[in-house]
């Protein structure tokens, strides 16, 4: 039994409505999922909104069905890029520190290129409810998938609406047959308790969108947990050095190899 | 050895409150699925539902569903399962969504199967009974679960499980 994760909930003000959608994750047999804010930056320098603490929605989180231990809950910040300004030298890397994730969201084929060789970002997002403006050309999409990054698809806009469907289809499989599979992960982009499926359903769904059997389910789950990785190494010096304050002497440096499970705690 | 395969797929109709469900018919898993198949395959969907998919047994009380299908057709009847977004019942409709449980060759399987995740169900349920009557109740209906009291009956599911309702 591997571990899945959803890593795209959308979040709301409404915290019953946040934990009804947890409860119903965990029901399904989600490890892990991922409240997202998505920030749509207007002008040069907009505030990006804080992530209310994970420990506000829940006093004891649900325990996820098939395991013993209770769905671990991140933070995940999606940007959706129209211009260039927002992400080359004022990267507030501060106010993303508090967010375990970061995705982009590019508009344009300029900013998907620059997202995917240069941006320090773990995910970046496919166009789901619209054609997709530009086409993947392969050098990019070979560039990201050498550095790390992830490509998402979300399914809730395919259930929602039949329209939705074909260009989220259509986007998936133009996507694939670039990138042969590879780096892909699927996510709920859940609004409400009812849009989330489990995760062999996903798997399934992955066969729809041309991925291969062994690649579908993998986008549900080791996917999923690289993203993951890859979001606590941004935190750290390539990986190698992680550094945490010990409670007696201020600082202390501490090594880590990247290879073996991150002794980290994602609180 | 010429035999004819079939997969059975075990799903559980999820829905947010619980009453609604009382009232599902097989006949309405049937037409919602045949639309859904429709509307995400086509005709080549609907041809292939025709001859293969049948639903065979249907809990209303814990929303437990087997649809049948041809073994090499179940993937594409599968994949437009999760598309289903409400299930209508004589004019009423409920929103809800089907989540796939377990694959199976054989409906004993399937069975197997059921039992071991109503055990789990009743362990979920363990920690949210309020009074200890309750909880003597479900340890029991966890002890008592077995596949030893359907051997006979082949389209009875759930073990001995009626009494652990999900319901606390």
């Amino acid at each position: 039994m591997s571990v899945f994760m959803d890593l795209n909930i959308i979040s709301s003000n409404d915290k019953n409505r946040l934990k009804s959608i947890i409860e119903t994750a965990a029901h399904l047999g989600y490890s892990t999922v991922a409240i997202n804010y998505v920030v749509e930056p207007q002008q040069k320098k907009q505030e990006i909104p804080k992530p209310q603490s994970v420990s506000d929605i829940f006093d004891k989180f649900p325990i996820v069905q098939g395991k013993s231990s209770p769905i671990k809950v991140l933070n995940r910040l999606t940007i959706i890029a129209s211009d260039a300004s927002h992400f080359v030298s004022c990267i507030p890397t501060n106010e993303y520190k508090s967010f375990d994730l970061v995705a982009v969201y590019p508009k344009t084929e300029k900013l998907f290129h620059a997202a995917c060789m240069t941006f320090d970002v773990d995910i970046i997002c496919i166009a789901v409810a619209e054609k997709q403006p530009f086409h993947f050309k392969r050098a990019p999409v070979n560039g990201a998938i050498d550095r790390g990054v992830f490509f998402e698809t979300c399914y809730a806009a395919a259930i929602r609406d039949t329209t939705m469907r074909r260009y989220t289809i259509a986007n998936a499989i133009s996507l694939m047959e670039v990138c042969k599979g590879k780096n892909i992960i699927v996510s709920s982009g859940a609004e409400r308790p009812l849009e989330l499926r489990g995760p062999y359903d996903i798997a399934n769904l992955g066969l729809v969108f041309s991925l291969s059997e062994g690649d579908a389910k993998g986008a549900v789950s080791t996917n999923c947990r690289s993203v993951l990785l890859h979001g606590e190494t941004r935190a750290t010096a390539s990986g190698v050095v992680y550094t945490m304050k010990k409670p007696k002497t201020p600082q202390k440096q501490e090594e880590s190899p990247v290879s073996k499970k991150a002794k980290t705690e994602l609180a | 050895m010429v035999r004819f395969k079939s997969r059975y797929l075990l799903c559980e109709v999820c829905v947010p409150d619980r009453s609604s469900l009382q009232l599902l018919e097989d006949r309405t898993i049937y037409n919602t699925l045949r639309a859904a198949v429709n509307r995400a395959h086509g005709d080549y969907g609907s041809a292939l539902f025709n001859i293969g998919v049948i639903v065979k047994y249907l809990n209303a009380h814990t929303g437990v569903v087997l649809i049948r299908s041809r073994k090499k057709h179940y993937r594409l009847i599968w994949s437009a399962l999760s598309f289903i977004t409400c299930l209508e019942n004589r004019g009423q409709k409920v929103q809800c969504f089907l989540n796939c449980l377990h694959v199976g060759g054989t409906i004993r399987t399937c069975q197997k199967f059921l039992v071991k995740y109503n055990r789990q169900q009743l362990h979920r349920m363990l920690p949210d009974c309020k009074t200890d009557a309750e909880k003597q109740e479900v340890r029991r209906a966890i002890l008592s679960c077995s596949l030893s009291n359907v051997r006979e009956e082949e389209a009875d599911e759930d073990g001995s499980d009626d009494d652990g309702d999900e319901e606390t």
